[in-house]
């Protein structure tokens, strides 16, 4: 967490994070965490039951992840804005990338705002969530 | 602006706590001391803690142990077992620490109706929340789009 990360970003800027081979224990420990219990993400047999190949993770597990890009790249208290669109689903096995860009640069009530798109995607180059997300620099 | 607060989505006066926000940054595989570290978050100024961007899933949860009426009335039937999550956007008006009381309020909720790619008619319900701090003022708004299919989603 710095807000020095403000100083010099520019449109185009980008940060990345990955997580490889998501495993069903992944889905079950975000199942503990963020409290979705819904079978369909832990229970294989109810999964294949609803016509699915086999449980699939938590859209909001994966935005969870996503949220890390402006976090860890500007601040834990700089997140003003943060959205998510799911697209696709997260399988068993799955290698995801976590990628922001900036796509502006500008100045609100004196405080610097970086906008960024957000993306996660799969091994396959399939967008599993789009997102965007603003971040200023905040002290209490 | 926004409607009285929503009992049902979090239990009154439910404190956010460390060792929730600890074991949901677990959860995420997000390191971020400002997460886990009350001494590195006090040596940064802060109260306590920040609680992670999608943190509010954690109450929106305690709601209603998978009962979606845990958004209130949308003015119109979903079939929950057709019902996608489509999207969510968090907007903070300052961070969110341990230890604070949030109270939801439910906001505007806006119904419609698309045609999906498959041609089956696909029902959108796009659903505000707020919370408040103990003293009244709102620090994180909520936007939820539910979408319901017209079946089985097959990816």
């Amino acid at each position: 967490m710095s807000d020095s990360a403000f100083d010099n970003i520019k449109e185009g800027d980008e940060f990345a994070l990955e997580h490889s081979n998501f495993t069903r224990t992944d889905f079950v420990k975000y199942a503990g965490g963020g409290g979705d219990f819904n079978p369909i993400h832990h229970d294989e047999s109810f999964a294949k039951m609803a016509g699915n190949e086999s449980i699939f993770g938590m859209g909001m597990l994966t935005a969870g992840m996503l949220s890390s890009v402006p976090s860890k790249w500007f601040g834990a208290t700089s997140v003003k804005k943060y959205g998510v669109k799911f697209k696709s689903r997260l399988w068993p096995g799955d290698n995801v990338v976590f990628k922001g860009v900036v796509t502006k640069v500008y100045t609100e009530d004196n405080v610097k705002h970086v906008d960024m798109d957000l993306f996660a995607t799969n091994q396959k180059d399939e967008v599993l969530i789009q997102g965007f997300s603003t971040c200023r620099p905040w002290s209490p | 602006m926004f409607g009285p607060p929503v009992a049902t989505i979090n239990p009154p006066g439910l404190p956010i706590e460390r060792g929730k926000i600890h074991e949901f940054a677990c959860s995420i595989y997000d390191d971020n001391p400002l997460y886990h570290d009350e001494v590195a978050a006090k040596e940064a100024g802060l109260p306590s803690v920040v609680a992670p961007p999608t943190y509010s899933s954690v109450q929106a949860h305690f709601a209603s142990a998978n009962d979606m009426s845990g958004f209130g009335d949308l003015g119109m039937e979903l079939d929950l077992r057709f019902v996608l999550h489509g999207g969510q956007e968090f907007e903070y008006i300052r961070p969110v620490f341990a230890g604070e009381t949030l109270t939801p309020h439910q906001g505007e909720i806006k119904t419609y109706e698309k045609k999906g790619r498959r041609g089956g008619l696909m029902k959108f319900a796009e659903i505000e929340s707020y919370y408040t701090d103990e003293k009244g003022e709102v620090v994180l708004k909520i936007k939820n789009i539910l979408i319901q299919t017209a079946g089985v989603v097959k990816a």
